[in-house]
């Protein structure tokens, strides 16, 4: 596995030292009228996207940070910076 | 009846200190045989240390030290050694050996019992403890003394690197109290080489008032 994150605060550390914690799915939804169904979509349901997707990882062996990143999901490599390539 | 409270270190070395102490129900080994520059390791796990945890960190003033701003960070002033790990959290630990009473403040919590506390001392450590873990002890954008956060023959630890040059080489680092006799065989099979030996807490002490 040649995966490595860049933690913010450790920097760029082995992938093995990392828990992940799912893809970013925006803020949690308002929970007043929410439906079951809806609900359970948000917590349940992920893109599984074939390229660079937003990512939630957790230094679990570090300093214990959790931080989002991106991922190039077919080649499992982190992405420096996608928006400002886009 | 009084209750005779006795509080162990998780960890034994080969071989018989020469001089001990009992000191706050911790028998405390404070020399060992002398073996010249061979790098040495010492348990410390009687030192008291503190962990802090606060979404408003920069409040606290531990034995009257600010904390660093910056993760990564050491500060040691007043003989108390102030790691910031993250944006809310800060280890403290008490390398002067005084036996401060923790503050009245949910923030802190003692861990001294949680957790192995080890120094390695010598010039030939960084050859050894590249042979346990990937941690970069040479990075030259810190300077000593700083914290790494990872694994450490595969224990996450927290390390502090307090001396990085031949002349001052050391590192304190801790881990969770269960992983402890397993580490110091790491280590010191690891620096069997280097004639790693144990020490006593005074052969620190000298260290830290050098």
């Amino acid at each position: 596995m040649a995966l490595t994150l860049t933690c913010p605060v450790c920097g760029k550390r082995n992938g093995y030292e990392f828990r992940y914690g799912g893809e970013e799915k925006g803020p949690r939804p308002d929970e007043a009228g929410i439906t079951p169904r809806s609900w359970c979509e948000y917590v349940h349901m992920n893109q599984c996207v074939a390229g660079i997707q937003k990512e939630w990882w957790c230094h679990k062996d570090g300093c214990g940070v959790w931080f989002t990143t991106h991922r190039d999901t077919t080649c499992n490599l982190e992405v420096d910076k996608p928006e400002a390539q886009s | 009846m009084a209750v005779e409270i006795k509080r162990q270190s998780p960890i034994s070395f080969p071989g018989n200190p020469l001089k001990t102490e009992l000191r706050g129900h911790w028998t405390v080994m404070q020399e060992y045989e002398a073996k010249g520059d061979a790098p040495r390791v010492i348990d410390l796990s009687h030192r008291i240390r503190w962990d802090l945890q606060d979404s408003d960190i920069a409040r606290h003033r531990p034995g009257g030290v600010s904390i660093p701003d910056t993760p990564g960070r050491c500060v040691f002033e007043n003989g108390v050694l102030i790691n910031r790990m993250n944006r809310t959290q800060a280890s403290i630990w008490h390398l002067s050996g005084e036996d401060l009473s923790i503050p009245d403040d949910p923030a802190f919590t003692d861990v001294t019992d949680a957790t192995v506390f080890l120094a390695l001392l010598g010039k030939e450590i960084f050859s050894i403890t590249e042979k346990l873990t990937t941690l970069d002890f040479f990075d030259p954008l810190k300077e000593a003394p700083f914290l790494l956060q990872g694994p450490f023959s595969h224990v996450p630890c927290q390390m502090v690197i307090l001396g990085n040059t031949p002349e001052k080489s050391a590192i304190l680092f801790t881990c969770s109290r269960g992983y402890a006799q397993d580490m110091i065989a790491a280590v010191l099979e690891a620096g069997a080489e280097f004639e790693l030996h144990p020490a006593g807490e005074n052969a620190f002490s000298d260290w830290v008032n050098k």
